[in-house]
């Protein structure tokens, strides 16, 4: 098959969202249950955007010159869109900080331990522990430590991250094919040198897909932070709607999560692209013929 | 100029590996060996035998078992420039430029910019890949790679030049361009001073073209020792003169290609 050029690539894209959306339309008419009354299972787009969407106006708790609900005020759009706003930027402040941090300390840390085979060897097997316990688990652990604050929900992320992001280098300075590391030291170049000419830029397709891998655990980690103990963000709109069965505003809040995923892989696959340009693209080879 | 100092003095050297399942292996068996400053030897042997396995304690890449290695006067106890290595597998780094790799062992001994992309520039003229100076590697055929990492090991103004089967890998056309480019490079060393070229093979004919001397192995030990006096450049024509002739009988008995004339029945 021969590669398709970038226009159609996001035409082919879009059809399938389409699609995707069309199908939810249709499974929203041909199975109308509702969980309690006016509160259907699954909800069209036409409820979506117009009551869920005012819905999100409950949540909005006064100032910028827009009245809350509970102040007395109807539902509104521009209670609902900045409900949406602020608590998207709460979480993916969260996120960011937590993504941030983790990715530093856990390359820091993983080259800082690949340096010598001894370091790799002694961290070894405590990483494979760390990385299978599960990140929820530890949730209760972090509330109890740094409370449920913006530093604690940070903190929690920024240790997701780091886990995988500390795993990740360790692995990709470990695959780097020796031959490398031999022909720089017999062209004179003394560790320092090789770390900087050779390790640095050996481990960064590695590290893409590491730090992809991250992206997604950071989303987890903040929703799950969100949903033990927060009172804002995103994640704490879904876990106060689940309460009262609202099911299609968890589905719109999903949505949203769902469109600032996108933009952070878009952005992250611009960025990296040509820090890669140099690497043989194997994983965009195709196999059908 | 024969200096004695400048000669490779290997004494009494021995590998032995211990494999997985406990089998010890000697992959190089007390080898004695003086290799002279200029000499251009091949060491030629099947696989398994321990070319490798002595071209990395050459380059001070593998610790020996016991023995001695001296270079220029000094024991080998480390990788360094004046000990250049050709690998067999491709060595270019894929996250530079073609440019910046040949340029990069005189980077990192602090050669200025200026200098050493004029060198840089130089080799990668004489091994004909100038309108690639600016490509990736990946851009690059094998065959291309492999004078990359030839003219990077030039250019690095190694005085001991070793070459892992180099060109083991490639089309019959591209090996013989390129047995021209060493020759010409080995021809014309800086200071009008020939470099020492250790060349593993095991192709008799490419070490009966380039080699002064040949050096035969197997299982571990050198079994014959061999000068080839004809003047270079020879080409393939040369093959059926009766000094390379010879050799290469010689050679190819030592393989177990040809029986021994004694062992013939009947003589
Ligand atoms: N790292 C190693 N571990 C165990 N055995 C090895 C290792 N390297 C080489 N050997 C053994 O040493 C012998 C010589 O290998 P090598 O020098 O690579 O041969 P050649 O280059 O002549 O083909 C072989 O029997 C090989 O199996
Ligand atoms: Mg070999």
């Amino acid at each position: 098959m021969k590669p398709l050029s970038p226009s159609r690539r996001r035409a082919i894209g879009l059809i399938v969202l389409l699609c995707l959306a069309a199908i939810w339309q249709l499974l929203s008419m041909i199975y109308p249950a509702e969980a309690q009354p006016g509160e259907p299972m699954i909800a069209g787009w036409q409820v979506i955007f117009t009551k869920t969407l005012l819905s999100l106006s409950d949540y909005w708790q006064g100032g910028l010159g827009v009245r809350s609900v509970a102040e007395g005020a109807s539902r509104g759009y521009a209670a609902a869109c900045l409900t949406l706003i602020v608590n998207s930027a709460i979480t993916l402040a969260r996120v960011l900080g937590g993504l941030a941090i983790g990715t530093l300390l856990g390359m820091i840390g993983g080259l800082a331990v690949s340096w010598s085979s001894w370091g790799r060897r002694i961290v070894n097997l405590p990483m494979q522990f760390l990385r299978t316990l599960p990140l929820l688990a530890m949730v209760p652990l972090f509330q109890l430590w740094f409370g449920t604050n913006l530093f604690g929900q940070i903190a929690f992320t920024a240790y997701g991250v780091s886990v995988i992001v500390f795993a990740g280098t360790v692995n990709a300075v470990a695959n780097i094919p020796a031959i490398f590391i031999d022909n720089a030291r017999s062209l004179g170049a003394s560790q320092s040198q090789i770390y900087r000419s050779v390790i640095l830029p050996g481990i960064l397709p590695g590290m893409r897909s590491t730090i992809l891998l991250a992206l997604g655990t950071a989303w987890s980690a903040v929703l799950g932070a969100e949903y033990l103990g927060a009172q804002s963000g995103l994640g704490y709109i879904i876990v106060y709607a689940q309460q009262f069965a609202y099911l299609d505003r968890m589905f719109l809040v999903a949505l949203v999560i769902l469109v600032f995923a996108a933009v952070f892989y878009t952005l992250f696959d611009r960025a990296t692209r040509k820090l890669l340009a140099w690497a043989p693209q194997t994983s965009r080879r195709e196999i059908a013929r | 100029m024969a200096n004695a100092v400048q000669d490779i003095q290997i004494r009494h050297l021995s590998r032995r590996f211990t494999r997985a399942d406990g089998q010890t292996v000697t992959a190089l068996d007390d080898l004695s060996v003086t290799i002279k400053a200029g000499e251009f030897v091949c060491l030629v042997g099947p696989s398994g035998c321990g070319k490798t396995t002595l071209l990395q304690m050459l380059a001070g890449l593998l610790r020996q078992s016991s023995g001695e290695i001296e270079a220029q006067g000094k024991p080998v106890l480390r990788p360094g420039p004046e000990r250049g290595v050709v690998f067999q597998k491709d060595s270019v780094f894929p996250w530079m430029r073609v440019i910046d790799n040949v340029e990069y062992g005189l980077k990192c001994r602090g050669v200025s910019k200026g200098e050493r992309r004029e060198r840089a520039l130089h080799y990668l003229e004489r091994v004909g890949l100038m309108q690639v100076a600016q490509a990736w590697p990946k851009e690059l055929s094998g065959g291309m790679l492999k004078r990359v990492a030839i003219a990077t090991v030039f250019a690095n103004g190694a005085e001991i030049l070793m070459l892992d089967e180099p060109f083991g890998a490639l089309d019959y056309v591209t090996r013989h361009q390129l047995h021209d480019v060493l020759l010409d490079l080995w021809l014309d060393g800086e200071g009008g001073r020939r470099r020492t070229v250790i060349f593993v093979t095991h192709d008799v004919d490419e070490a009966l073209i380039l080699a002064d001397r040949i050096l035969v192995f197997h299982s571990g030990r050198m079994v014959e020792d061999l000068a080839v006096t004809l003047p270079k450049p020879r080409s393939a024509d040369d093959l059926v003169l009766p000094e390379l002739v010879n050799h290469r009988h010689r050679l190819l008995q030592h393989m177990g290609l040809i029986r021994p004339a004694a062992a013939k029945p009947g003589q």
